[in-house]
């Protein structure tokens, strides 16, 4: 039998029992479902996953796309995955009715991208395709919208997302691809985007970039970009003239080319105004915590996929006996599982894993009120989400390098070889900090923007929200323990804000966001520890109204112990980083004396 | 063309069989429940000739409530309606008796099943549902096409094939390569909702059989490890021990 990759049963948990998606379906706009047409949706995904994604797992990592005579060509199995994906609608099949899609709450879409990014994350192309066309039906007109969407929902044409250049990475304010108006009033390009992911490949007919660039003339800084859809093929077949000028060898995700492309080598490449003019960047930003579940969600999936790995070989690798038996030589060797220190690791990956996908689904679920609700509700669920984004980016990708990280450690020196997948998958989850915003640009996100908007309203309403777990976990006697240590926890972060605040009152924004990165390490730990309490408590009132049996009662029973272990090995972080954070000795800031590093 | 398509709800094949009730109950807390393997064959072939003759395509489950899922995906896969007779499957003839009595009211052309359930494996349905409707049943169908009202078909015998014709309306268990699996789309899924699904009472409530106990068989024993040059012990075990040649 085949490793599994992730666990159906955590999922139909989290969805239905943690976060009861059917609920979703009281707003109007998601009437048209019910339990059955998500479970469905997710179970089509999985033969997807099954039949055209795993069995390729290595075989994509092997062969990495190549450039050759301009051509990129990746692995034949892709085009058969997009247009499977096409084909069950699961492209756009959380976009509008109106704009071809079957309004499928983001709680599930990003559940289905969790499926496919665990069974094969190197064929990580529709995602980007459905980012890139939920731009051009945001704010694109509707010719554009006609002219592009059905091909990329169908899985015909590849979508990007083309913001990165040279000179500007994080600091996408920098971008300096021109565009110049023509009198028909569409555009000609000229520039150099790179790590363009699915930038050229040959398992489409055509290829949509959406594409930040300046108006000829236009503000400097985020101000002056636009947003653009340019074709590698004109509506009427022409060369559009975007030429792959590299590919990048990476570390992992193989299956993926990343490009660098050269617009208007010739002359002669056209692009179309998406929106408004110098609107690019906002309207990029609104996508941007749809895009940042997606990359958090591959995170969760990759770890995820390497934890079950790591936790089918524990039990069947015998090696040495347990501690207290050591002298018993006759005795056979035990499988390592029954080792506390395997034990440990398995552990901290199921916490970590496990953790992550929680917290991604929280996210989505107040993506998706953000969207559909009114008043009040809608405003509360889009700070909240605004808060969280950071966390549920930069835990599931930081944590997730780390889990994979002990998910090799499990295997010992096999974990090391080709033979098993998660020295792969190692490779692959490294990049997940890096882009969509790096862990450093979120956490300036998260303490320099996200805790002190609206008065700090969004910490606000996140602490009204813990507390309701916290309260509801004080009812039961073996969890109110935990229940208080998450009380603590909030008590701390507030006492670290209230020693970092001074430097921004002064005005010393340098001193205020240096550590920036360990508070949101620290923000993260008490945000899993908390999506930890939430499930722990739904498991404990299973417990004691399903009489659960056997493996049921092991899940249930299983989701306490992880949770404590996460309050017992991982949230004691919080006091390392909370000493540091409220330290005043300053280090890291680059001072008038040259100091060799 | 009016098409039966038969199905069954069986645990995964990944499940974990246990019982309660000393071990005269299978339980099903926590069981994930699919369409039988073979039944899909079965009802990708009659969307394929739907689409391609005309007509519908009917599904029948003689299951109770918690089956419903199962019979939603098969209206998402292409199916037009759906009939669930509401009782356990106590065992294989009362669920023929009670897809015969369904087929006689209906008068369909084609009462497709799979060869074999993968819950009971009886490969039984088929052939009582066409004695009791006077059908020819044949099984198992590996491809089958129609040509007015004659059917082409190939099925599996010992050691090869065997093609035959027949006049509708039959009965048959199906298995692959009569057609591919289909996986639902997204509009399939949305129009399941709404599609039709009847739910009758069997027509006796009678129970011919009953369970007195189940036993698991016993785990499978470790690997043995024979060196790579003593092939003669490895035949004698794989005879004795494995008896697979
Ligand atoms: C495999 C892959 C796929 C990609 N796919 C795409 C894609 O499809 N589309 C696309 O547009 N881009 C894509 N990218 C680009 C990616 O988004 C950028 O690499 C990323 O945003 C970082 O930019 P950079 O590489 O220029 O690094 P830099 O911005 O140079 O960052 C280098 C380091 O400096 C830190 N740093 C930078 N600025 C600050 C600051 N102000 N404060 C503190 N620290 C700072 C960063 O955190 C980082 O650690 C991809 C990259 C890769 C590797
Ligand atoms: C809750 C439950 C309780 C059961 N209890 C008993 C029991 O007490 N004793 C016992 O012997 N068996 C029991 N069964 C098994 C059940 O009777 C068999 O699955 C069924 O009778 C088919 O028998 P079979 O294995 O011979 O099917 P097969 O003859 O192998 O099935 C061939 C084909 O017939 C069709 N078919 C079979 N069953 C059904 C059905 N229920 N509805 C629609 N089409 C069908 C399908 O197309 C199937 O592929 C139980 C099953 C369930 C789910």
């Amino acid at each position: 039998m085949a490793t599994p990759y992730f666990s159906k049963r955590n999922l139909q948990f989290l969805l239905h029992e943690v976060f009861r998606a059917e609920e979703l379906t009281q707003y109007e706009y998601f009437s048209a479902h019910d339990r059955e047409t998500f479970n469905l949706a997710l179970d089509s995904a999985t033969s997807i996953a099954d039949t055209l994604m795993h069995p390729y797992l290595k075989e994509i990592d092997k062969n990495q796309p190549e450039l050759r005579n301009g051509q990129v060509t990746v692995h034949p199995k892709v085009r058969d995955y997009l247009k499977a994906m096409g084909d069950a609608g699961l492209i756009g099949a959380g976009f509008s009715f109106e704009h071809g899609g079957q309004q499928l709450p983001e709680l599930i879409s990003s559940s289905i991208g969790f499926i496919l990014m665990a069974a094969n994350n190197g064929m990580m192309y529709t995602g980007l395709t459905s980012g890139a066309a939920h731009l051009i039906t945001s704010f694109g007109s509707p010719e554009l919208q006609a002219a592009y969407v059905p091909n990329m929902l169908a899985g015909t044409w590849q979508g990007t997302m083309a913001l990165t250049e040279p000179q500007a990475g994080s600091s996408l304010s920098d971008v300096s691809t021109t565009a110049y108006p023509q009198p028909d009033g569409s555009y000609k390009i000229k520039g150099q985007k790179v790590f363009i992911s699915a930038g050229d490949h040959d398992a489409t007919d055509n290829i949509i970039h959406l594409m930040l660039a300046r108006i000829e003339g236009a503000p400097r800084g985020t101000k002056g970009i636009s947003l653009f859809v340019v074709p590698k093929y004109r509506l009427d077949g022409t060369d559009n003239d975007v030429t792959s000028t590299g590919i990048y060898h990476k570390m992992g995700q193989h299956g993926v080319p990343a490009m660098h492309l050269t617009m208007g080598e010739r002359d002669d490449c056209i692009g179309y105004l998406v929106g408004e003019p110098h609107h690019g960047l906002p309207y990029m930003f609104q996508m941007m915590n749809e895009a940042r579940i997606g990359v958090g969600m591959t995170a969760a999936a990759i770890a995820t996929a390497a934890y079950h790995a790591a936790l089918q070989y524990a039990r069947e690798r015998p090696q040495s006996r347990r501690l207290n038996e050591k002298s018993q030589l006759d005795s056979p060797q035990t499988p390592i599982i029954n080792h506390p220190d395997v034990r440990r690791m398995l552990l901290f990956q199921k916490a970590v894993t496990e953790g992550s996908l929680s917290l991604l689904l929280e996210a989505a679920r107040l993506y998706d009120i953000s969207q559909v609700a009114e008043g009040d509700e809608k405003e509360n669920a889009f700070l909240l989400l605004d808060l969280l984004m950071p966390m549920a980016k930069s835990y599931p990708s930081e944590m997730g390098v780390q889990s994979v990280s002990q998910s090799v450690q499990t295997f010992g020196g096999y974990g090391y070889t080709e033979d098993f997948p998660v020295e792969q998958l190692y490779r692959d989850i490294r990049i997940t900090p890096i882009y969509e915003g790096t862990t450093g640009i979120q956490a300036q996100d998260l303490l320099g923007r996200k805790m002190t908007m609206k008065g700090g309203k969004a910490p606000q309403l996140l602490f009204a929200e813990i507390s309701k777990t916290i309260a509801e976990a004080g009812t039961f006697d073996d969890l109110k323990p935990y229940a208080d240590q998450l009380t603590a926890e909030l008590k701390r972060t507030q006492d670290v804000m209230m020693a970092l605040m001074p430097h921004a009152q002064q005005g010393n924004i340098e001193r205020y966001l240096s550590d920036a990165t360990l508070f949101l390490d620290l923000m993260g730990i008490v945000v899993v520890a908390w999506q930890w309490l939430k499930q722990a408590v739904v498991a404990k009132q299973a417990l004691l109204t399903q009489n659960p049996q056997g493996d049921e009662l092991a899940f249930y029973e299983g989701k306490i112990h992880t949770m404590k272990f996460f309050f017992h090995y991982e949230v004691p972080k919080t006091l390392g980083l909370a000493v540091r954070l409220k330290d005043t000795e300053v280090l890291t800031i680059v001072s008038e004396k040259e100091l060799a590093l | 063309m009016k098409i039966l398509v038969c199905v069954t709800s069986v645990p995964d094949t990944t499940t974990k069989i246990t019982f309660t009730d000393n071990n005269t109950k299978f339980n099903k807390a926590g069981v994930q429940f699919i369409t039988g393997p073979y039944d899909d064959y079965a009802l990708a072939r009659a969307v394929e000739l739907k689409e391609k003759l005309g007509g519908t395509v009917t599904v029948l489950n003689v299951g109770e409530a918690d089956t419903e899922p199962v019979i939603r995906k098969c209206l998402a896969i292409g199916a037009d309606d759906a009939i669930r007779v509401n009782a356990d499957p106590t065992d294989a003839f009362f669920v023929a008796e009670q897809i015969a009595a369904i087929a006689k009211e209906n008068k369909y052309d084609l009462i497709l099943m799979g060869r074999e359930s993968i819950d009971y494996n009886g490969g039984q349905v088929h052939g009582i549902v066409g004695e009791l409707l006077g059908m020819p049943s044949i099984s198992p169908v590996m491809q089958l096409d129609i040509d007015g009202d004659t059917a082409r078909i190939v099925r599996e015998i010992e050691g090869g094939k065997e093609s035959l014709e027949a006049k509708l309306p039959l009965v048959l268990g199906c298995q692959e390569p009569i057609a591919e699996w289909k996986i639902p789309n997204m509009r399939g899924i949305m129009t399941a909702r709404t599609k039709p699904l009847k739910v009758v009472e069997p027509t006796s409530k009678d129970t011919l059989t009953n369970v007195s106990g189940y036993e698991l068989p016993a785990p499978r024993g470790n690997v043995k490890m024979i060196p790579a040059d003593q092939v003669e012990t490895l035949i004698q075990l794989l005879r004795t021990e494995a008896k697979v040649i």
